[in-house]
């Protein structure tokens, strides 16, 4: 992509956001004159830059919104949820196409007939203005397609025009027509027109043409360049002459539409004289007339003060005189006063118009105009509303500012580093009891130790720093739903106004990505579930909006996040009677279970108490999946619900992902790993008391069945214990105890744990490996899978 | 004072995009660029930099095209250094404030990126012999 459109699509990308917010915010405080300049200003910004590039249906809706904005600053109009609701879909389309460009680089193609809705919707309030046409706004709308075909273009072949020329006509669309002659010694000068001709953007078509007569044999370079080349494209004029800027007099450029096609199919072309756009030196002519008038223009309004007239006097004498230069004559100011800046300037001027008029081929200034302007018709603020310091501020302050923006993949490369420095770093203290034990040399392995403690305090402070850097604050995650939360809202038909606190509290980036879902899920359940119709909450005395609440908070190594609803609450009783219709439990524990409990049912995998499936929360995702997701993390969930009052559903989940603290400990030799935070204690038994249950090893611990499984046995490596005595790993796995048959256990360690790849990629039993410090590889266990697997096993 | 003869040119506006563009064209066409977001960013570079020629956006946050202008040609700035105003606006009324502000050429953008160029070119050919007024 080129650079250019790459740098349009962030910042449209970045500004679409700053739309988004902005609009959710007015509809709560619709009359900050600041915000509804920073939301046009957005808008105005997107529009201009658009009119770089050839998408024309970008423009004209930017446009459309623009225009309503503007009038809604003016204070013309008073916005309302329906004009923000159509500005939030236009805005919404845009996004869409920005990201069809993103990896087309061009609109869709539905882009004209969606764009045209929102348009007519967006220009309805203000006052039935709905002609999605771009003519009608603006003293200069899109630059005129030229009139007449020059001859050239007949190169492309009259079928091929005859049916452009229809399907121009059938979408009002234009094309911009190229000749490009390369001089023949162009090799020579380093130029590859081949290759720039492959640069050209969006081409429909294109014909080399050869020239009328080749030379004869004996007199024939291959070395010289004797075509010229004729295309169409859909790419901008602009964008075209960036192209060609280091050819500008070998090519011409033509914008086209249905009228000249046909005129030049139909033989009328030849009589008129050719519409193209010529570079060359015509244009410094042109270029020169309008410096030397807005040079009169300027004298004509010179202030009184002298300070500033004086700086004005003199800068049009430097512009005069560059002008004169350019155009070879010298010119004398005796006095450098206005008086003498303006004599040569009129002078100059009529030179020039001498000079012009011995030139018949000179296009006519208008079009000249007509075509440097481009499909950006403005109705831009004239006030100096702009001086509004408004939030302008942190928006032109972001430039200036300090933050760099760095690609993720950057980032955990630097992880990674850091983990290898943990291992390189680890290595030391191995080396320091090779020194004492091997070589008998106690003051070396004391040095190094010393070392290590140096070492291993400036690794820690760097992984902390690098940690630091993935840290993103909760907000990243809480961005989505101001807009999910009205738009729900209104389609519910219920009114909730949510409220979100702690969004400064910072959490990985991984955990920030992860938590997405589940938080979205959590509050879809809230309001499609938990909040009731304004009219059931008022007539069970509560205020009719309801509020949803999204907090967070860090506490130690983790984030806590609630999410906590002022509605109904979990009816306890419905929720055991659906449980056990759905045989989740059973008849005994329908008496039994207490009311606190009954909530946990809902975490049971496909429950889902709502009587009807909605399109909002659906059917089938039920909080199983939240909490499948959450415990993925390493996170917890819990929930409270009282009848009535509201529903809080709990997320825990540590700071941060990259590194994992991993208990290690060895079965028939090799050792293994499992998340320390899964770990309950480690025990040591008398090998006859282990017994057997069905076909289950089991251990009684404080009175309690704790089942035991034989991992080597799981892993068929051979292994049998030895000894009088067994050690037990006991962890927490899937909500019950696990022991875990261990050789010999080692000590803990902060690993990063990085995926499994190659052979072993595909094996569920390992949720990874880390490299130890002896550079040994650590194979991290997924406790439930090997228990899957124990369990087939058996 | 710098010896480098290399024209420098101040691009003025709060759209990346726009900056990006301007700088690819001008520092093709073999200008030093340098860019500012807004007026009064614009105003304390040049109170520090003698540009060879500025190229302002109209409507900008904290201080607009105008008014930027304006305060370039007055003191302490007081620079004589070509300025083109480049805008959405096409009105009269709108290159009357430009002329008035002290701007030396109006253009409506999009701009015709090769013009730029040509008119930059043009308006720098004399600022070699620029003399640093004490």
């Amino acid at each position: 992509m080129n650079p250019l459109l790459a740098q349009f699509l962030a910042e449209a990308d970045d500004l679409l956001s700053q739309v988004d917010e902005g609009l959710l915010r007015l509809e709560r405080e619709p009359h900050d004159a600041d915000l509804v300049n920073e939301v046009f200003r957005a808008a105005h910004t997107i529009k201009g830059s658009s009119g770089l590039f050839d998408f024309p249906e970008l423009t004209r809706l930017t446009h459309a919104a623009e225009d309503l904005l503007d009038a809604v600053r003016g204070g013309r109009l008073e916005l309302d949820a329906t004009m923000t609701d159509d500005l939030l879909a236009a805005f919404d389309l845009m996004r869409g196409w920005l990201a069809h460009v993103t990896t087309t680089e061009r609109l869709p193609s539905s882009a004209n007939a969606d764009g045209a809705v929102l348009i007519g919707r967006l220009r309805a309030p203000l006052g039935g203005q709905d002609s999605p046409a771009p003519a009608g706004h603006g003293p200069q709308a899109a630059p005129a397609p030229a009139a007449t075909a020059p001859q050239w273009v007949g190169a492309l072949g009259e079928e091929w025009l005859e049916t452009t020329a229809s399907w121009l006509e059938a979408t009002s669309a234009s094309l911009r027509f190229v000749r490009y002659t390369p001089e023949e010694d162009c090799y020579f000068r380093g130029e590859d027109p081949l290759h720039l001709l492959r640069q050209v953007p969006a081409a429909e078509r294109f014909v080399p043409v050869t020239p009328a007569a080749w030379p004869q044999a004996a007199e024939y370079d291959e070395y010289a360049c004797l075509l010229s080349f004729v295309l169409a494209t859909r790419a901008a004029t602009g964008e075209l002459e960036y192209l060609f800027r280091y050819v500008p007099e070998q090519v011409e450029i033509a914008d086209l539409g249905a009228t000249a096609l046909t005129r030049l199919l139909a033989g009328e072309a030849a009589a008129v004289a050719e519409a193209g756009i010529r570079l060359g030196d015509a244009e410094q002519a042109q270029d020169a007339r309008a410096l030397l008038e807005a040079a009169l223009h300027v004298l004509s309004a010179l202030p009184q003060e002298a300070a500033a007239r004086a700086a004005r006097v003199s800068s049009v004498e430097r512009a005069v005189q560059s002008v004169a230069r350019a155009l070879g004559r010298d010119v004398e100011f005796p006095a450098h006063d206005a008086e003498s800046v303006e004599a040569a300037a009129r002078a100059l001027l009529a030179a020039l118009e001498t000079a012009v008029v011995a030139e018949e081929a000179v296009p006519a200034p208008a079009e000249e105009t007509v075509r440097s302007l481009a499909p950006a018709g403005p109705a831009e603020e004239t006030a100096p509303a702009a001086l509004h310091p408004a939030d302008g501020a942190a928006d032109g302050g972001k430039v200036g500012s300090r933050t760099l923006k760095v690609e993720q993949e950057k980032v955990d490369r630097l992880m990674e580093l850091v983990g290898e420095l943990n291992v390189a770093k680890n290595a030391l203290t191995f080396l320091a009891a090779s020194a004492e034990e091997e070589f008998g040399n106690r003051i070396l392995g004391r040095r190094i130790k010393d070392q290590y403690a140096g070492m291993h305090r400036i690794a820690e402070e760097l992984q902390a720093a690098v940690m630091d850097v993935r840290m993103l604050p909760l907000s990243v995650a809480f961005a989505r739903f101001p807009r999910l939360v009205r738009d729900l809202g209104r389609k519910l038909g219920k009114s909730v106004e949510l409220v979100t606190d702690g969004e400064d509290t910072m959490a990985d980036k991984d955990v920030i990505e992860a938590l997405g879902d589940p938080l979205v899920h959590l509050v879809r359940n809230s309001l499609d579930h938990g909040v009731e119709a304004p009219r059931v909450r008022v007539e069970a005395g509560k205020e009719a909006t309801a509020t949803i609440r999204l907090t967070a908070v860090s506490d130690g190594d983790a984030v806590v996040i609630e999410v906590a609803d002022d509605g109904a609450g979990v009816d306890p009783e419905r929720v055991k009677r659906k449980a056990y219709e759905k045989g989740l439990i059973t008849e005994e524990q329908l008496e039994t279970l207490p009311e606190a409990e009954a909530v946990n049912l809902l975490f049971l995998p496909g429950f889902s108490t709502a009587e009807t499936v909605s399109d909002v929360s659906g059917r089938g995702v039920g909080m199983d999946a939240v909490k499948a997701s959450v415990e993925r993390l390493g996170g917890t969930v819990t929930m409270r619900s009282e009848r009535g009052a509201g529903t809080v559903v709990r997320l825990r989940l540590p700071l941060s992902m990259a590194v994992t603290q991993v208990m290690v400990f060895s079965v028939a030799g090799q050792r293994f790993g499992v998340p320390v935070d899964a770990v309950v204690e480690t025990v040591r038994v008398p090998a006859g008391e282990i017994g057997r249950v069905l076909r289950q090893e089991v251990i009684q611990l404080r009175g309690e069945v704790v089942p035991v499984v034989d991992l080597a046995g799981t892993l068929r490596m051979p292994w049998s214990p030895a000894g009088a005595t067994r050690d037990v790993l006991v962890m927490w796995v899937g909500g019950q105890k696990v022991g875990l048959l261990v050789e010999r256990f080692h000590r803990e360690v902060d690993v990063i744990l990085k995926p499994m790849e190659g052979l072993l990629a595909d094996h569920p039993a390992f949720s990874g490996t880390a490299l130890l410090g002896d550079g040994l590889v650590l194979l991290v266990l997924n406790m439930k899978e090997v228990l899957g697997v124990a369990a087939h096993a058996a | 004072m710098s010896t480098d003869r290399t024209p420098h040119v101040l691009v003025v506006d709060d759209a990346a995009t726009v900056r990006y563009y301007h700088r690819q064209l001008l520092s093709e066409a073999a200008f030093r660029v340098s860019e500012a977001v807004n007026g009064l960013e614009a105003v304390e570079l040049a109170l520090q930099t003698p540009f060879d020629l500025f190229v302002v956006d109209v409507n900008m946050p904290k201080m607009d095209g105008y008014a930027c202008v304006e305060a370039l040609r007055g003191e302490p700035v007081g620079t004589d250094a070509p300025i083109i105003m480049v805008s959405t606006e096409d009105g009269v009324h709108d290159a009357d404030r430009a002329y008035a502000a002290g701007a030396n050429l109006y253009l409506v953008k999009p701009v015709d990126g090769a013009r730029l160029v040509r008119l930059a070119t043009m308006l720098t050919a004399t600022a070699p012999v620029r003399e640093e007024t004490p």
